[in-house]
């Protein structure tokens, strides 16, 4: 038999994309903007004090310090793991703080550096038991080492405050730089930061590979463990950092600070956009969900409204964000 | 109109919105017949099965069941009228028993309490098991059973249903030959007691050795029906692939350069023991035996996958050790994982992402992504293993089967590799993809990799391979040079003279 080789016709790939308008606007986050938008028309329906720039420049520093963890939550998040230890982390390195500081009469700026140590450690000892012990879920060693990290906070303070801090540390809770709130600006430069991270560098593209596939991921040789490591401790930092922050605007400490923020930080994460099931989110969308929940509690706390009606909405909010991703999808099928 | 056939479907077309899934098919299939059903990956084959269980409804098209007009809103009327489906990825529960994997969906209850009756359920699934002449525990759970196993429960649990039309959608695709060929001994049982079975695989020895009559898909075409003793192997390429494909494994003219990697007595406690082998530059090595013989143990070893306890690897006359996949690669080796979906690829990502996933560094200036150089990259290797996409942005779950393992193929292409291991590279993908496979095997030895080879399919073992090297039990059973070797010197090889003898007697 005559055997003759095999040829294929030659095929080209296409490395550009044509431009389309549905790509442009079918976005998550035209849909948190219209939110962010409805939430500011509802805070000035609501209250005359709302919606001018004072106010809503000073609102930020109400809810931005908590909003920082929530760049590494998102990244945690995509890996298809989960902290919901950060709370805990912010008490345990205040309180570290604030007990080298007035107990042990250390300079604060030495607290300082022992909180965000203290932070970044525990962050470590998540990423680590989360990476040693496999068979366990993130969510319940986080489970553990939040109960773990606020019962250490408590032993190290009993149920009492720690406060009398130098004048100058109130500047991180208070303080302006060129009539904007510092936090504000920290909290800007993060996004950025996380942003590029993310998006753009090979270390966020193995954070979203490891939240597809981390099997696939570890054989083409992305080093999964490391990663994971090095996000929860990032997330332990972000932690004391809030910590600064919180401790700062509220001049005194108590072990029991911070309570339930790992909620609320996962909240603006999923509403922003990042995928439950790992290996999808935008920090765009995180940051404009900021934004809408924290506003929502500003605007609702401006009228006395109780707390128990920011956390219905909130909760409301949090199911339509999952719903109507699929309730488009199911439109497209039919 | 007699009833002749138990099933038949004229005309029947399938329509999504943008695509004809399926058109104008016919189909007859007779009262204890096994049909076989081929076609290229996306042919229509999975479609055609989905409207015969009811997942899809047709858009066009009459369906008969034992001469009677029937139309299935739902896959439970389907599974009613008596036609089951066994998946080539097994759809079971894994965490639970055989009984209750058996019985799902219809469990047997206790005539007075109402309460789920296990001991019947017990009973009845271990009588189930024995007349498909299996021993298994009807308590085992699933999960601790191996593939072939778990076909033969989802089999027990098709029989249970009274099930009278049972599909088989590739079930040969992770079995070994021995396992194989249990099956087919359970197919033709169920075929002499009048049950009629679809029987899909890509593989022409199940095709040959099982079914009367062959039915061929192509680009959602009905081609045609045959006895297949009428058809040669040709003609049904042919009609298959609508080419011909004058020769399916290519031409070798590589001629071996220096050893590159050398393995030394190898050991893992409890996987494998004592490996040996050496590969040359420009060679490719075939590894076979039999599932579980430590085939793809072996690799992952090598790759730092896993550890081993004892022995040594040397690149180039080097000792290295891999700490992790990272390693390896840096040091020139590269593993295709025999799971392409689970292990080695993103599937929702783009072609692109998944080519340069394992060469970020290589695009990257102080850890920033240079955009431009990726494209480039995924353009340049994609197209060297022409894959057959639109664009490097189309999602990997979008494409066939073949041109997923080549977007596999083109990550390890972007590493300066100079040993490549690839573990069952044409598993499930169709004959025209595997010939493509084949192909681009072919040109990595000739650019020089040392490359192993390793496969259950004795035809692309003796095809491909310049040596071939069997394992069994975790040991070096043989060590050929491929020149005048059998497929039953291998299998000899690979599972012992008796058993052997027993299959040819």
């Amino acid at each position: 038999m005559e055997q003759k080789k095999q040829t294929y016709q030659p095929r080209t790939l296409e490395t550009n994309l044509p431009f389309s308008w549905k790509r442009l606007f079918f976005q998550w986050e035209w849909m948190l903007l219209l939110i962010l938008i409805a939430v500011l028309l509802l805070g000035s329906y609501v209250s005359p004090y709302f919606l001018n720039y004072p106010s809503l420049r000073d609102g930020t520093m109400v809810f931005l310090d908590k909003a920082l963890i929530v760049f590494p939550m998102a990244m945690i998040m995509i890996m298809r793991d989960i902290d919901i230890s950060v709370g805990s982390t912010v008490a345990l390195s205040s309180v570290v703080m604030a007990t080298l500081y007035t107990s042990a009469g250390l300079p604060m700026e030495v607290a300082i550096i022992a909180c965000l140590a203290t932070g970044a450690i525990c962050g470590l000892i998540n990423g680590l038991l989360i990476v040693k012990f496999k068979e366990l879920s993130a969510v319940i060693v986080t489970l553990g080492t939040m109960i773990l990290y606020r019962g250490i906070a408590y032993i190290i303070l009993e149920d009492q405050a720690a406060g009398g801090f130098p004048e100058w540390f109130g500047f991180f809770g208070w303080g302006y730089v060129f009539g904007i709130p510092f936090l504000l600006i920290v909290f800007a430069a993060l996004a950025l930061l996380f942003g590029i991270v993310l998006h753009k560098t090979t270390f966020g593209r193995k954070v979203f590979a490891i939240g597809n596939n981390p099997t696939a991921s570890r054989f083409s040789g992305i080093k999964v463990d490391k990663v994971k490591v090095i996000v929860f401790m990032l997330a332990g930092l972000l932690a004391a950092v809030t910590a600064i922050f919180l401790t700062s605007r509220m001049g005194s400490t108590r072990p029991n600070i911070a309570t339930m923020y790992e909620l609320d930080i996962i909240a603006m994460a999923a509403l922003g956009g990042v995928s439950t099931a790992g290996g999808k989110g935008r920090v765009l969308g995180v940051v404009i969900a900021v934004f809408i929940i924290g506003y929502l509690q500003y605007g609702l706390g401006l009228i006395n409204l109780p707390s128990q009606i920011f956390l219905i909405i909130v909760g409301a909010l949090l199911i339509l964000s999952v719903a109507i991703p699929k309730l488009g999808g199911m439109m497209k099928r039919k | 109109m007699t009833n002749e056939f138990v099933l038949e479907m004229k005309g029947i077309s399938k329509a999504f919105p943008g695509v004809k899934a399926l058109n104008d098919m016919q189909f007859q299939l007779k009262k204890g017949e096994i049909h076989a059903l081929m076609g290229e990956n996306g042919a229509g084959k999975s479609t055609f099965i989905k409207i015969i269980t009811g997942v899809h409804q047709p858009t066009e098209g009459e369906m008969l069941l034992v001469g009677e007009k029937v139309s299935f809103q739902n896959p439970k009327q389907a599974q009613q009228h008596g036609i089951a489906a066994i998946y080539q990825h097994v759809t079971s529960y894994p965490d639970l028993s055989v009984t209750e994997n058996i019985f799902m969906n219809h469990e047997i209850r206790h005539q007075v309490w109402k309460t789920l009756n296990w001991r019947e359920m017990h009973k009845q699934a271990r009588q189930l098991l024995r007349e498909l002449g299996s021993s298994l525990d009807p308590k085992a759970q699933m999960n601790t059973l191996s593939v072939a196993q778990q076909q033969i429960v989802e089999i027990a649990k098709a029989i249970s249903t009274k099930a009278k039309i049972i599909i088989m959608d590739e079930p040969t695709a992770a079995l070994t030959a021995r396992e194989s060929e249990e099956l087919y001994r359970i197919t033709e049982k169920l075929r002499d007691e009048g049950t009629s079975i679809i029987f899909i695989s890509h593989r022409f020895e199940d095709m040959y050795r099982l079914a009367s009559r062959v039915t061929v898909l192509r680009d959602s075409n009905y081609i045609g029906t045959w006895d297949v003793e009428d058809i040669s192997n040709e003609k049904l390429i042919v009609a298959m692939v609508g080419r011909e494909i004058n020769q399916i494994f290519p031409d070798k003219k590589t001629s071996a350069g220096e050893t590159v990697l050398e393995v030394k007595n190898l050991c893992k406690l409890g996987e494998f023991e004592d490996i040996s082998f050496s590969i040359k530059s420009g060679e490719i090595l075939g590894m076979t035996g039999l599932v579980g013989a430590g085939r793809t143990e072996v690799c992952q070893a090598i790759f730092g996958i896993t550890a081993f306890d004892k022995g040594e690897i040397l690149l180039s006359g080097r000792s290295i050790r891999n700490k992790n996949p990272q390693a390896a690669m840096n040091n020139g080796i590269g593993y295709l994982a025999e799971d392409r979906l689970d292990q080695g690829l993103l599937v929702d990502w783009s072609i692109e992402k998944n080519i340069t996933l394992a060469n970020l560094s290589d695009l990257s200036s102080f850890t920033w992504i240079h955009r431009d150089k990726e494209k480039r990259q995924a353009k340049e290797f994609g197209e060297k293993v022409h894959i057959k996409a639109t664009s490097i942005f189309d999602s990997v779950n979008s494409l066939s089967g073949g041109n997923q393992q080549k977007v596999a193929v083109a990550k390890l292409l972007t590493k300066e590799l100079k040993v490549i291991l690839l573990d069952e590279p044409t598993k499930g993908v169709d004959i025209g993809a595997k010939a493509a496979i084949y192909e681009i095997v072919q040109q990595l030895a000739e650019a020089g990799y040392a490359v192993l080879f390793v496969s259950s399919e004795m035809p692309e073992i003796l095809g491909m391979s310049d040596r071939i090297l069997v394992l069994k039990e975790g040991r070096i059973a043989a060590d050929f040079v491929n020149r005048g070797i059998t497929q039953e010197m291998i299998l000899e090889a690979a599972m012992g003279e008796e058993q052997v003898q027993e299959k040819s007697g």
